[in-house]
């Protein structure tokens, strides 16, 4: 009973089974599985359905009064037709929301953060280097390598002057 | 070894690796040229002002990026397998070590003429002797002739090792039960160091190679002061 009332205002066209009927006014057809919807995309510059779906009472009025010549249509009139078609102009689509601040410094935050536990762990858990780290220990490690030759074709004795005792400039 | 902060790879001491190095640069640029080009790319696509971006046919470029990297495929394939080829190329050997891991330590085996073994422990951090080198140095290091093919067969006695030598462009897995081959030709004198590359336990870390390619009349003196102290 109640299906046979729902498929007979399928048939009066009260109840559609396709979307693009239910709009009313301004649906473009959908290339993909989806329902129209609205989206402010600026490479596609013209949504499916229009912003406004409802009307208020001026609204219409307004939409009738653009079936006439557009040359009577004051500025703010435009305006607001321009508004029921699309919910961000342009310039306010393209702004940006400033949110790449929050994540800059959230991320320096971090950074700050992990060097703190860093100088922590520094003091208070590592112990000592071995001692062939100290400076003069490294000073000898260094002749030695040059004594011997280490990787004399292009990388480290390459670059030492054997004859003038010196970094070759 | 490398110098602190090396980036590079370490300075070749045969032929093979000097291959390797020459490939490696020719394979870096060529990834250096894509990575530039995709990153100019994606730049471009992220700050462009144009708004029509969805090109739905476009024979000619799909052609270009289907051939394009093809064609680079093939340059990288060419000198890869080459190098692949070289390293495997029948060598005559002069001499035949066996390098034989253990944990944690290597010993070596120069059996060809006489009877010459010897282990080769790392040099423990406390017994350094100022300037040497903490975590590569070994008692005992093994002595190579240069301009001669060495043959190195590699195997283990316990785990998994594996004996590699960074200058002479050598890695060979050394597995219990099994012999590995690999050669190089040490083309000129010098100390290298490589360690060992597969986890064998706590002291992995601490059971360097320590190679010294020198001259032949040098080699043999050493072989003959080895027989006496063993």
């Amino acid at each position: 009973m109640l299906a046979t009332r729902a498929l007979r205002l399928v048939g009066k066209r009260a109840l559609s089974t396709s979307i693009c009927l239910r709009g009313g006014h301004g649906v473009a057809k959908v290339e993909d599985y989806t329902l129209p919807a609205y989206f402010d995309r600026r490479e596609n510059p013209l949504p499916d359905i229009k912003f406004v779906q409802q009307l208020s009472p001026e609204q219409k009025s307004l939409k009738e009064k653009e079936k006439g010549s557009w040359a009577v249509l004051s500025k703010e009139e435009k305006i607001a037709l321009y508004r029921i078609s699309f919910k961000e102009s342009f310039a306010e689509m393209e702004k940006g929301t400033g949110e790449w601040k929050s994540v800059v410094a959230g991320i320096f935050f971090f950074i700050g953060f992990t060097g703190l536990v860093v100088l922590w762990q520094r003091k208070y858990v590592y112990g000592d280097v071995p001692h062939t780290f100290d400076p003069e220990y490294k000073q000898k490690e260094l002749q030695r390598m040059l004594d011997m030759r280490i990787n004399p074709v292009e990388g480290f004795s390459a670059k030492w002057d054997y004859e003038n005792n010196a970094w070759k400039k | 070894m490398a110098h602190p902060a090396q980036m590079g790879f370490q300075d070749a001491a045969t032929p093979v690796m000097e291959e390797l190095l020459h490939f490696h640069d020719h394979a870096l640029m060529i990834v250096y040229l894509i990575s530039t080009m995709v990153f100019y790319i994606i730049v471009a696509m992220v700050t462009t002002e144009l708004t029509n971006k969805y090109i739905l046919d476009s024979q000619e470029i799909e052609i270009m990026w289907t051939a394009l990297p093809a064609i680079i495929l093939v340059l990288i394939a060419m000198p890869s397998i080459r190098v692949l080829y070289l390293m495997d190329e029948i060598n005559d050997p002069h001499l035949t070590i066996k390098a034989m891991g253990h944990q944690w330590y290597w010993s070596y085996e120069y059996t060809d003429y006489e009877n010459l073994t010897f282990d080769s422990y790392m040099t423990p951090t406390q017994d350094l002797t100022p300037g040497q080198f903490r975590l590569l140095e070994t008692d005992h290091r093994m002595v190579v002739p240069t301009d001669a093919p060495i043959r190195v067969l590699v195997s283990a006695e316990d785990v998994l090792h594996s004996w590699a030598v960074p200058s002479l462009g050598v890695k060979m897995d050394a597995v219990p039960g099994r012999l590995n081959q690999t050669a190089f030709i040490a083309s000129r004198a010098g100390v290298f160091y490589g360690q060992c590359s597969e986890i064998c336990g706590a002291n992995h870390s601490f059971m360097p190679i320590v190679v010294e390619a020198v001259p032949l009349e040098h080699f043999e003196i050493w072989t003959a002061m080895m027989m006496e102290d063993v």
